[in-house]
């Protein structure tokens, strides 16, 4: 699929939405995760989906994957429903633990994920741990990294396959201010040639850098739209303040 | 399905165990270690002397004596003035057994005494002091008596009569340990993959759950594969390094005799592999922690080395047990490996067909279950 790439941040309008989910709704026993989520998400935008812990970000990421079965509800991504192992080709996905095989090394651990998506591809392996800073460490233990480059090496292996649409749960834990301005940069980057990216933050100064936000609390999205947008129906400068502000009401909204 | 994406499954397994050297010691070092250890036992027992008590009237003291110095110099006679001396010299450890020959006018009894402490050890012995009495019962009698007896035979089918113990134990201590190591590796390597989150990026990419199974049994089936290789040749092989300045000449392998075909067993050997990595991640579903894993070994791995005929045949099992040995995967690859390596027989057998149907039915099924119990849905 060809997407052009759209600076101003509108959703190019030749192409349908590249993620769409209504009602999703995942409750674990009594604790309703994720209540009743509609959504769309155009190519080539950044999404950032914030919220307090516990506000049901991962398990919407996880029903988007299908990684976790909803109980109501659908979700399309690239035109396909959810859950389909086609669509999975198309996506990176970087989960919230770690996902590494800690007695690989960090060339062995790229190249399995690499080679699940598709045939191996050395010059690919290699721009990808040079994007996140890893170039060096090819023959070095996953064990034996710390834990930044360990959050840095699952980033590459989320990217190396130079996926369409691509979801973050937190990338930017535990990894220094000047290698997030890069990864930032590369996921502007991304964006500009149509790739999709759905990032996940509690962190509000990453919430700036996104082109839409999404406001997330108690499994419920309370607001949604560009962080100018949201700072304005807030009435304040301060995102944080906007999302406290959103978020009462929002309570208030549900009706208790 | 994708030969591509089960094949890297399978060769990541293979880097991890190449990394963890701890691992490789345990699949390579440690079952040949077993085996001779056990062997060492087994062999050394069934050469073993012991002393023998002796109390009998006159010509026949001297008459048994030198039978048992020509028939089994390895019992080294006490001559004992009486049958109480000679219970007391048992009683106190002096020695294993007595032999109480009392002439009762015309119809002599032989009593044997043993400790009664060690069943087995001491059968063994009542058993070689019959052979030597039955054999010296020609000299011990009448001339015109003796004639008349008829001499008592022992011809074999399979192994020797001479053959020990490990001869019929090795060929299928090699399975049990290969299924047994195999399985704890695969339950614990799964039982990670499930916990440490990386089960979760596995479903996040397109690999299918057959792909992640068939790859888990390629890897751990090559090393199973190696370690069966290593166990077999040191069990059959009888090679002699010769002498090299002060290193005196020595003998590695077991020189276990094999009458079939070692191909054959290997390859039943590797079937049931197969089955024990499947059951190792169908087992890890209902596991959380490496210890939980530990905890199927006398669930699972204890009851089939005791039923699955290793030590006793599956026909001499009490009648309740009978049909449990033979729900066990072992109960079949036992058979099979006995009938190729100590009865010499083939593929061409039905028994043999019957056994390989099964063990290939068995490893299928725990595919299938393995599977289905590798959920999208695990956090």
């Amino acid at each position: 699929m060809i997407t052009s790439a759209v600076a101003d941040g509108a959703a190019s309008p030749e192409a349908g939405p590249v993620v769409e989910a209504s009602g999703l709704r995942k409750a674990f026993g009594s604790v309703v995760a994720v209540a009743g989520v509609s959504l769309s998400l155009a190519s080539g935008r950044i999404y950032g989906i914030l919220g307090p812990n516990g506000s049901g970000k991962t398990t919407l990421l996880r029903l988007l994957l299908g990684l976790a079965r909803p109980d109501a509800g659908v979700a399309t991504v690239l035109g396909r429903r959810i859950p389909s192992t086609e669509v999975l080709a198309q996506i990176g996905y970087l989960p919230q633990g770690e996902g590494l095989y800690p007695d690989l090394t960090v060339w062995e651990q790229l190249r399995f994920i690499a080679t699940l998506y598709g045939p191996w591809d050395p010059d690919r392996a290699t721009a990808a741990l040079e994007l996140v800073g890893l170039t060096g460490l090819e023959g070095h233990g996953v064990a034996a990294l710390s834990g930044g480059q360990r959050r840095r090496l699952s980033l590459a292996c989320a990217l190396v396959h130079a996926p369409r649409l691509l979801v973050l749960d937190e990338p930017t834990v535990g990894v220094d201010p000047a290698l997030r301005v890069q990864f930032w940069a590369h996921f502007r980057r991304l964006a500009r040639d149509g790739v999709t990216i759905l990032v996940s933050s509690h962190v509000m100064d990453e919430a700036d850098r996104c082109d839409e936000l999404l406001f997330l609390r108690g499994g419920r999205l309370i607001a949604q739209g560009t962080p100018g947008e949201l700072r304005a129906s807030a009435g304040t400068a301060d995102l944080e303040e906007a999302f406290l502000r959103l978020a009462g009401e929002g309570l208030e909204g549900s009706g208790g | 399905m994708s030969l591509r994406r089960t094949l890297a499954v399978a060769q990541r397994v293979i880097a991890q165990i190449r990394h963890d050297h701890r691992t490789l010691a345990l699949m390579f070092v440690a079952p040949v270690v077993i085996v001779a250890l056990l062997a060492w036992i087994l062999r050394d027992q069934a050469g073993a002397g012991f002393r023998l008590a002796l109390v009998a009237p006159s010509p026949a003291a001297g008459i048994l004596t030198q039978r048992i110095a020509t028939e089994d110099p390895a019992v080294a006679v006490v001559t004992a003035g009486s049958s109480a001396e000679a219970r007391q010299l048992v009683r106190e450890g002096d020695a294993d057994a007595a032999l109480v020959v009392a002439a009762n006018g015309g119809s002599p009894t032989v009593t044997i005494v043993t400790a009664g402490v060690d069943p087995a050890g001491e059968a063994g012995r009542v058993a070689r002091l019959q052979g030597i009495l039955a054999s010296s019962l020609p000299a011990l009698l009448p001339p015109g008596v003796a004639a008349g007896l008829p001499r008592i035979a022992r011809a074999t089918l399979f192994l020797p009569p001479e053959a020990d113990p490990l001869d019929a134990l090795a060929p299928v201590f090699l399975g049990y340990l290969a299924y047994f190591l195999v399985f704890v590796l695969t339950g614990i390597s799964f039982l990670r993959e499930r916990i440490g989150g990386t089960l979760e990026r596995l479903l996040a990419t397109p690999v299918r759950r057959l792909e992640i199974v068939l790859g888990y049994v390629l890897g751990f089936g090559f090393f199973a594969s190696l370690q069966t290789l290593l166990l077999t040749l040191f069990v059959l092989a009888k090679v002699t390094v010769p002498a090299l300045g002060p290193v005196p000449s020595f003998v590695i392998g077991l020189d276990v005799p094999s009458r079939g075909s070692p191909l054959l067993a290997y390859a039943v050997a590797l079937i049931l592999a197969a089955g024990a990595v499947n059951l190792g991640v169908f087992l890890s579903t209902y596991a959380r922690t490496e210890l939980q894993i530990l905890q199927f070994i006398p669930v699972v791995i204890i009851p089939q080395g005791l039923l699955s005929g290793i030590f006793w045949p599956v026909d001499h099992l009490p009648t309740l047990l009978q049909p449990v040995a033979r729900v066990m995967p072992l109960t079949y690859a036992v058979d099979a490996l006995r009938a190729v390596m100590v009865r010499g027989e083939g593929l061409d057998v039905g028994q043999i067909q019957l056994d390989v149907a099964v063990l290939v039915a068995i490893a299928i099924l725990f595919v299938g279950l393995a599977a289905t119990t590798i959920r999208r849905e695990v956090a």
